[in-house]
């Protein structure tokens, strides 16, 4: 008995003080750890690839017009696979280092929602992804100076410059307090409330 | 004998056509068909004279593809590594098939479930009471039943499933519904007389998620394995290991070598951590904090490693179907061997400090007795049975992944106590620690995942058992045509264990219970279902 409790005692000597001082010292995890799921909007094009992998189901994709996907992600239910930045072909899916999401509103906080501008389909009229970037980039609406000289095209009416002939520069930054988040870069809307 | 000696015998005596549904002819594993009224014979003579072990039967609903119901009772025969289906189709109009529990005691639950999920009725069943449906589900809603959806939230019945009152003259305990030292949803009313156990009444399926009706509705092949990885919150990696190889199996996926041998590393990391995880419980059960300290600062190493190895310290999420998506590159052999070497030298010096504290052998010898014949008869699996002198491991008997290629042997204590098991488990992270150094050393180089370019063909059944640390898990697949299974039937190996704890906890004393029953490393999540025993009559409602 004695022995044995020598022996115990020894082990707990020899092992000393191992507890770290987290949170008050913050430990990085490991290199390649996978934590929450980073959207990179700006390089998003909104292929669905990442919805249809993911395990959890949480990535929803909703075409709310002829020319803008919103994508929401229901992140409190995320198992952090890591399957979504695996198949992301644009690479716009990074699996962070963060970890601490513990949230008393978990459901707002870990909501993010993006809307991405897409290529509207002339025979069926859905959101579809343009082939290259430049496609994308001559799709009307895609820029500011775009919206004004869409004319009819332009799929936001009430956005439309009165004198939607030749847009001044300045003008730009005037229709940006008006203009809709939607449009108001490649990638319009980031909610996201950390 | 061999699968085909065994297909020609079944033939001969119970008509049993062979390979219906169309099983892919991987060896050892049979699946035959018999007729309702040939069922029993052919398993009495399976289960009396054969010397198969019941694993799980499962209940699919093919009435879409063939008009009728599926069960499917699987069986193992560890001697001759035999995996043996007996599928029995059932006329959706008279859904009944007489009740093998008379005969196999181990099938009981998994037969009241395929009443409750399916609903066939089993025939001549000792207790069809409701088991895995929640108290206020409607009677007549079947969850697997391919026209229930999924997700659907019925207006609550008041159906009520009976309590079993406690024996005359004994009070009950309750321990539960929050099992107080395991964390996890358990609900035991123990009745006692003194300080003597002398029934108990076990309430679970608190945790129930639905799973394998999401793995036949909305999911599919590939997320299933991240899922599956979720059914345990300690030993995930063997699920989803054997679902991808029952997958597999199924649509004939040959994986690679290199991620053969990934697979037996990852399984083998998680048997360290679990085994030590569980060996501070234990400690902390019986009131030796010290061990509890202990053991998972040594755990703890494991962990990180994990963390590098994988992205993630407890769910890998390595497991893909056609190999794995995570290699264990060269530059970090080093991290893991030096891992082991320190690990090995503390386990040793922990494990010869334990049998010498006779104040832990005095909580851990002679209590929680399982006897040797009730470990077989009830088909118990993993340390629980090799504690019991019960030598099966399916790493063995079974072999998968790369451990036909590895050197090790089955730790077996015929104890039948709470020490035994206690050394088997303390025996087998050794034997981990060794087979995590053969197959870092035998890893051949190359790629890691087979390219999957067609789809997986419907119809076909795919199988395969991984021993876990708190043993065997099998799961059953019958694939569909959706990109998804048709039945995914995975069995938690608590499954098993769990129906044996009350006939096990008679006659013990109530400060033992807690370690009694956690000495069976019960994981309650994974399986989650009730029992009632009156032990003083010995009348089993189980
Ligand atoms: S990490 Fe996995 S669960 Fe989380 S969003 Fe990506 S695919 Fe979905
Ligand atoms: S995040 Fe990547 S995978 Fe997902 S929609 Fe955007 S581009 Fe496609």
């Amino acid at each position: 008995m004695l022995l044995s409790k020598l022996r115990q005692a020894l082990i707990c000597l020899l092992a000393g003080k191992v507890t770290l001082s987290y949170p008050a010292k913050p430990r990085p995890p490991e290199e390649g750890f996978r934590g929450y799921p980073e959207v990179d909007v700006n390089k998003c094009i909104g292929c669905g690839a990442c919805a249809a992998v993911c395990p959890a189901r949480l990535i929803k994709i909703e075409d709310v017009d002829q020319t803008t996907r919103r994508m929401t992600r229901l992140l409190e239910r995320c198992v952090f696979c890591g399957r979504c930045a695996e198949v992301c072909p644009e690479d716009a899916i990074t699996m962070s280092k963060q970890f601490e999401l513990t949230s008393d509103q978990a459901r707002q906080d870990l909501t993010h929602v993006c809307e991405v501008f897409m290529a509207t389909c002339k025979r069926c009229g859905r959101c579809y992804e343009p082939a290259t970037p430049l496609d994308r980039i001559m799709e009307p609406g895609f820029r500011h100076d775009q919206i004004d000289r869409g004319g009819d095209r332009c799929p936001y009416p009430e956005l439309r410059a009165p004198d939607s002939e030749s847009p001044s520069t300045d003008e730009h930054d005037e229709h940006d307090e008006h203009l809709d988040e939607p449009v108001s870069a490649q990638v319009a809307q980031v909610v996201e409330a950390k | 004998m061999t699968t085909q000696e065994l297909a020609t015998q079944l033939q001969e005596r119970f008509d049993a056509e062979q390979g219906e549904p169309d099983g892919l002819a991987s060896p050892g594993w049979l699946s035959v068909t018999v007729c309702s009224d040939r069922l029993l014979d052919a398993i009495r003579w399976l289960w009396e004279d054969a010397g198969y072990r019941f694993l799980i039967s499962a209940g699919s609903d093919l009435r879409r593809e063939r008009g009728k119901y599926l069960v499917t009772n699987l069986f193992a025969q560890d001697e001759h590594g035999i995996y043996l289906a007996v599928h029995t189709e059932v006329d959706p109009e008279q859904p009944s098939i007489p009740s093998i529990t008379p005969i196999v005691p181990a099938a009981n639950w998994t037969e009241r479930e395929l009443r409750d999920m399916i609903g066939v009725v089993p025939e001549g069943h000792p207790d069809p009471r409701r088991l895995v449906l929640a108290d206020d589900w409607p009677e007549d809603l079947y969850p697997l039943r391919w026209d229930v959806e999924h997700g659907i939230k019925p207006p609550p019945s008041d159906c009520q499933v009976p309590r079993e009152p406690p024996p005359e003259g004994s009070s009950v305990v309750p321990l539960g519904p929050y099992f107080p030292s395991l964390e996890e949803p358990a609900y035991f009313r123990l009745f006692v007389e003194g300080e003597e156990v002398v029934g108990a009444d076990y309430r679970g399926f608190y945790n129930h998620r639905g799973i394998e009706k999401m793995g036949c509705s909305v999911l599919t092949y590939n997320q299933i394995p991240f899922i599956a990885e979720r059914i345990c919150g300690i030993c995930g990696c063997v699920h989803s290991t054997a679902y991808c190889q029952a997958v597999e199996r199924a649509a004939g996926i040959e994986i690679p070598e290199r991620a053969k041998y990934i697979r037996t590393i990852m399984l083998e990391l998680e048997r360290m951590q679990s085994h030590l995880l569980w060996l501070g419980i234990a400690g902390h059960i019986v009131g030796f904090d010290t061990v509890l300290m202990q053991t998972w600062r040594m755990r703890e190493p494991i962990m990180w490693l994990s963390e590098k190895l994988s992205g993630n310290r407890r769910v890998y999420g390595g497991n893909i179907i056609g190999g794995v998506r995570l290699d264990i590159p060269t530059e970090v052999h080093q991290d893991v061997l030096d891992m082991l070497d320190k690990l090995e030298t503390e386990w040793k010096a922990l494990y010869k400090s334990i049998p010498g504290d006779t104040s832990l052998m005095a909580r851990l010898r002679g209590t929680g007795v399982l006897p040797h014949e009730l470990a077989v008869e009830r088909c118990v699996v993993g340390p629980t049975a090799r504690g019991s002198g019960v030598a099966i491991d399916t790493r063995l008997d079974h072999p998968y992944a790369a451990y036909d290629r590895l050197e090790f042997e089955k730790c077996v204590h015929d104890g039948c106590d709470n020490l035994s098991r206690t050394l088997v488990r303390l025996d087998e992270t050794l034997v981990s620690i060794g087979l995590i150094r053969q197959a870092l050393q035998q890893m051949p180089d190359g790629p890691i995942l087979t390219q999957i370019d067609e789809d997986i063909p419907g119809g076909f059944e795919g199988f395969s058992g991984v021993e876990a640390p708190r043993g065997e898990v099998v799961h059953w697949v019958l694939t569909g045509d959706e990109n998804r299974p048709t039945r995914w039937r995975p069995r938690a190996p608590t499954y098993a264990n769990l129906q044996v704890v009350p006939p096990m906890l008679k006659g013990s004393q109530l400060a033992d219970a807690p370690i009694n029953i956690a000495s069976f490393d019960p994981c309650f999540s994974c399986t989650d279902r009730m029992e009632v025993v009156d032990m003083r009559t010995d009348d089993e409602y189980d």
